[in-house]
């Protein structure tokens, strides 16, 4: 309080003072009701009292009554603006609607005012923790540590607010003057030795290795470090760093005995010695082979040095170690082995080895399999035989020889038809010749050989998704989701299945549903903005919990998030989609929801009303009774657009996609994808300096991609057409960075043909061709001619890029789609995406398997048994 | 496959592949709990492409009744479908074992399966060692009853 005394509105007569008293202790202790009672007992004689309201409006939001709260707070700050209890309320209500930053302005109100208030204090700290406000981060820990040294974690508080702030010296200072200062540490002890590792660790990143590795050995001899997984690893590495190679090897070693199928282990052994496995050398690659095999002797049941030893050798010799891991792979059943092993393929040679084996496995077992041998002499158990072909179908698949593949499964599936492992490959199989139907129905079959297994499950349903069959796939879905949720894809929303989200967005945007796919990739947006608040409360619970070093982790993890492809992928498909909604903004009434509104989101639709009809009812439920508190965290909103009818027709659909693009300039700054959709959203907006970096980041990545071809042209085209050039400084940088992309002295025309010249044989680049033609103003027909073109047997069209040639000539409205489509299906024999909806209908429908007989559901289960460990 | 310690990084693969395996699920802030808790206890398999395919989630008990001796907790463990009879499994929980036993000095570790999941029970029982304890009616949410089942780790003490 100012020396100079209570403001004359603060002040209170005793009687009031004394309840005042009351409120805040019958606050702290949550009794919620009389609280309330208590206030308006003080606000009966003192309505303008300030901090009253304040208490008051705090207490109701427990209750559940937030508007009501929020507005006596907010009337309460507005009564008394030098009261540090006012701010402190307000800041906490804005903490509890994740407003961060608001928040962090009340905190930084009230500390005005009451300077050294422990828990304000505290609460800013972590508010500036999530705001990445190091710099008075480190001022806040400095003054906690000032008013109570004694609290251990104080001082933790303090190191970790240095170390986050660039300032390692000074963590290790704080760390340093906190261990002097302890006495009776407890034997054992679990959080002191984990301060002690984040000491390690301080030290190694500061690159005093003899300071660390000291440290390190006196502590875990003392046991004061007691995690001995982390002792070793630590010790590996900082004996590695400071070249004491003799030493490093046996930790390294040890560490291999302790755990002899992580690779990192084997890495920092052969790096010990030279050889960086990453970047094996003609020179290097002996040692490292004799180094794994020698391991693989030692450690008989470890697989890592057996798989690792694949990756190194070369020609004979890796025929010789390939040769035993592909039979014992076939023999012990592994259906993994393909996939493991897959990586390999990249190198043709080891590809053409691989497949030999196999074949000729698949050759001798044939001849066994045919003449009905004697189950007695068999030399090998037929379900040998079952999976190389199993093998070979995926490795047929791999190097694009669908057809085989297909044949050798239905050779296997006359052999077992209850191993869904068989069907969910075929499933994959066809996929990749292009019909969705097909593949989900195999899936299907799949699934209903394991009824028990939610893996099948999930990616029937996935399958379904990519059929476009939704409600079908909601149906398996909500065999495995909660039964009392409002929704199978509501329940997986909840439990933030990513890839149910992704998936269906995708299966929306392909729909037409523009509105729901949108809707559901900013799902995906708002669960990264929930990861991102979920590291919140750990900015206090870690420290008084000691793991400092994972702690800090999570800091970096959050920091990049939305690196992650889920995110990245939600990004640009949105920004797609707001992309041609602004070029053609009838799209949004054509795909308006609510005439293909489906069962599902018709029945969402009418849970949403229902739920918000209740939500409106609850409050005064919640008035009439209970003491209940229900915190301060916000619920969240209640869905106001079930459809995604609201987001369609949003008119600041170009600044949305602006946002949800903008952290991935920093976090997918590899993505040409990205940098694209950067692109196409910043030019629309006008925002051309931004919109040609763009171009830059992205042709540095790759030069030719005809994504960028086609948005070179757009862009010099755009330009040119401004009615004037930009005001300096914009406009001189921009013709600058303009003509460094693309020469000037060649007219666009040209430009464009002779980047087709440059790529024959490439559909993508003949399709980025032939949009620009339309970009450029060419006839229609001479875009036309261009795509039908790539129907030429030597074109090289695949399914994916026939689609999406497909569905442009629809986007332009062109008069031959129907003819290319036409084209493409009987190109294109195996796939069925190309045929005509009422086609589609009827392959739908036969995409869902019959439910099985009793007899082969209950096999399908005991397959189960032997195929789990 | 490569199996080590879990990073914060591997959160979101860890729940993604439980999303695919199994009925019981979290939210992140669940799986950031444990790994921000007991960062040495749990493990993921993970394959060339760096994606998860397994996984233990687990902890220490943190309400140790009266009588009872401090001890571990698998919240949950799966490996993908299609990475089975590799012996993941085994391999992540044995790790996640060992570092209850000398970090946190366990005394036994236990768990929770669906009595209809046989495949799991025989799993736990005959792969791993671990013995039913008690069955605990109706505990998961759809009323299913669970087998409670515990492993001694007095062996790994030291």
């Amino acid at each position: 309080m100012p020396p100079s005394g209570i403001p004359a509105k603060r002040a209170l007569p005793s009687k009031e003072a004394a309840l005042f008293k009351e409120l805040l202790n019958l606050y702290e202790t949550r009794q919620l009701k009389k609280a309330q009672k208590t206030a308006d007992q003080i606000l009966k004689k003192f309505p303008e009292h300030g901090e009253t309201l304040c208490m008051k409006g705090l207490v109701l939001t427990h209750m559940g009554r937030r508007e009501e709260g929020l507005e006596l707070v907010k009337k309460g700050v507005r009564l008394d603006l030098t009261s540090h209890i006012v701010w402190h309320v307000f800041g906490l209500i804005q903490k509890g609607e994740k407003n961060y930053e608001e928040a962090l302005k009340s905190y930084t109100q009230a500390l005005k005012f009451d300077k050294e208030n422990m828990n304000i204090l505290r609460d800013a700290a972590h508010l500036q923790t999530q705001l990445r406000q190091y710099d008075s981060l480190v001022e806040t820990r400095h003054t906690l540590l000032r008013l109570r040294p004694n609290l251990r974690s104080n001082w933790l508080g303090l190191a970790v607010a240095y170390h986050l702030n660039g300032q390692l010296g000074e963590a290790k200072r704080v760390l340093e003057h906190y261990e002097e200062s302890l006495k009776n540490i407890p034997d054992y002890d679990v959080e002191h030795s984990e301060v002690m590792l984040y000491h390690v660790r301080v030290l190694e990143d500061l690159g005093e290795l003899s300071e660390a590795l000291s440290l390190l050995d006196v502590s875990a001899k003392s046991r004061a470090i007691i995690d001995r997984v982390a002792i070793m690893e630590f010790r590996a590495r900082l004996l590695s760093k400071s070249n004491m190679n003799d030493d490093a090897e046996h930790t390294w070693q040890a560490l291999i005995e302790q755990n002899p199928d992580n690779y990192s282990y084997f890495k920092g052994y052969l790096s010990n010695r030279g050889i960086d496995l990453d970047n094996i050398t003609d020179e290097t690659r002996p040692k490292a082979l004799e180094v794994l095999k020698s391991f693989s002797s030692q450690l008989p049941r470890a697989a890592a040095p057996r798989r690792l030893a694949l990756a190194v050798a070369t020609d004979d010799e890796f025929k010789e170690l390939a040769e035993p891991y592909i039979t014992s792979g076939l023999q012990r059943n592994i259906p993994s082995l393909f996939a493991d092993i897959k990586s390999l393929y990249r190198d043709t040679h080891k590809l053409s080895v691989i497949a030999s084996i196999a074949e000729r496995h698949h050759a001798e077992l044939k001849t066994q399999e045919q003449p009905a041998p004697d189950a007695a002499d068999a030399a090998e158990p037929p379900t040998t035989y079952l999976w190389t072909l199993y093998f070979l179908a995926q490795h047929h698949s791999h190097i694009g020889a669908h057809a085989r593949a297909l044949e050798l499964l239905d050779e296997a599936l006359a052999h077992t038809p209850t191993l869904p492992e068989l069907h969910m490959l075929r499933g994959r199989v066809l996929k990749r010749l292009g019909d969705p139907y097909g593949a989900a129905r195999a899936m299907d079959e799949a699934r209903v050989l394991d009824l028990q297994d939610r893996f099948l499950n999930t990616k029937c349903g996935k399958y379904r998704l990519r059929a476009g069959m939704q409600e079908e796939a909601q149906d398996v879905f909500g065999l495995f989701t909660k039964k009392d949720a409002p929704s199978p894809g509501a329940d997986l929303e909840d439990m933030q299945s990513v890839l149910f989200l992704l998936e269906d967005a995708d299966a929306h945007r392909r729909a037409g549903n523009l509105g729901m796919a949108l809707k559901r990739y900013t799902a995906i947006q708002k669960l990264y903005t929930e990861f991102e608040d979920d590291q919140f409360d750990f900015h206090g619970y870690s420290l008084r919990k000691f793991n400092i070093n994972i702690y800090l982790n999570m800091i970096d993890w959050a920091d990049n998030l939305r690196s992650q492809p889920a995110y990245v992928r939600a990004a640009i498909a949105a920004a797609q989609l707001f992309v041609r909604l602004h070029d053609d903004p009838t799209l949004a009434s054509r795909s308006s929801s609510s005439s293909k509104m489906s069962d599902e989101e018709k029945k969402a639709k009418k849970k949403a009303k229902k739920a918000a009809s209740k939500a409106q009812e609850d409050p005064k439920k919640a008035a009439a009774n209970s003491n209940d508190d229900k915190g301060l965290d916000a619920t969240p909103p209640k869905d106001d657009d079930p459809d995604g009818s609201k987001i369609l027709k949003a008119d600041d659909g170009l600044e949305r996609a602006a946002e949800f693009l903008s952290p991935l300039t920093t976090l997918a700054a590899d993505n040409v994808d990205a940098w694209v959709a950067i692109y196409d959203v910043a030019v629309r907006r006008k925002k051309y300096l931004q919109a040609v970096q763009a171009l830059n980041r992205a042709s540095a990545l790759d030069e030719s991609h005809p994504e960028i071809h086609l948005r070179l042209i757009h862009f010099k085209k755009t330009v040119s057409c401004l009615p004037q050039e930009p005001p300096a400084p914009i406009g001189p940088v921009l013709s600058q960075s303009t003509s460094k992309l693309i020469a000037t002295d060649v007219a666009l025309d040209i430009y464009n043909s002779q980047y087709l010249q440059k790529h024959p044989g490439s559909p993508r680049a003949t399709f980025a061709f032939a949009r620009a033609l339309k970009v450029l103003g060419a006839p229609i027909d001479e875009v036309e001619n261009t795509l039908f073109g790539l129907l030429h047997p030597e074109a090289n069209l695949d399914v994916k890029t026939a689609l999406d040639v497909l569905s442009y000539l629809n986007d332009i409205s062109s008069s031959r789609s129907e003819e290319f489509r036409t084209a493409c299906d009987s190109k294109f024999d195996r796939s069925t995406v190309f045929k005509t909806s009422e086609e589609v209908v009827i392959l739908r429908k036969e995409a869902v398997a019959p439910p099985p007989d009793v007899a082969t559901a209950v096999n399908g289960d005991e397959d189960k048994t032997d195929v789990i460990s | 496959m490569n199996i080590r310690q879990a990073r914060v990084e591997d959160l979101a693969g860890m729940q993604a592949c439980n999303l695919q395996n199994l009925p019981e699920n979290y939210t992140m802030k669940y799986y950031l709990y444990h790994a921000l808790s007991w960062p040495q206890l749990s493990y993921v398999a993970e394959d060339h492409e760096g994606r998860i395919v397994g996984y233990i989630l687990a902890k220490m008990e943190e309400d140790v009744a009266d009588g009872d001796e401090s001890h571990g907790h698998v919240t949950s463990i799966s490996v993908l479908r299609s990475y089975r009879r590799l012996g993941l499994a085994k391999r992540l929980m044995v790790q996640s074992q060992e570092a209850m036993a000398t970090v946190y000095r366990a005394s036994y570790v236990s768990l929770h399966v669906r009595k209809s999941n046989r495949a799991a029970l025989s799993l736990y029982k005959d792969t791993l060692g671990f013995t039913v304890k008690e069955i605990e009616k109706k505990y998961y949410a759809d009323g299913e009853d669970a087998y409670a089942m515990r492993l001694s780790l007095k062996h790994l003490a030291r």
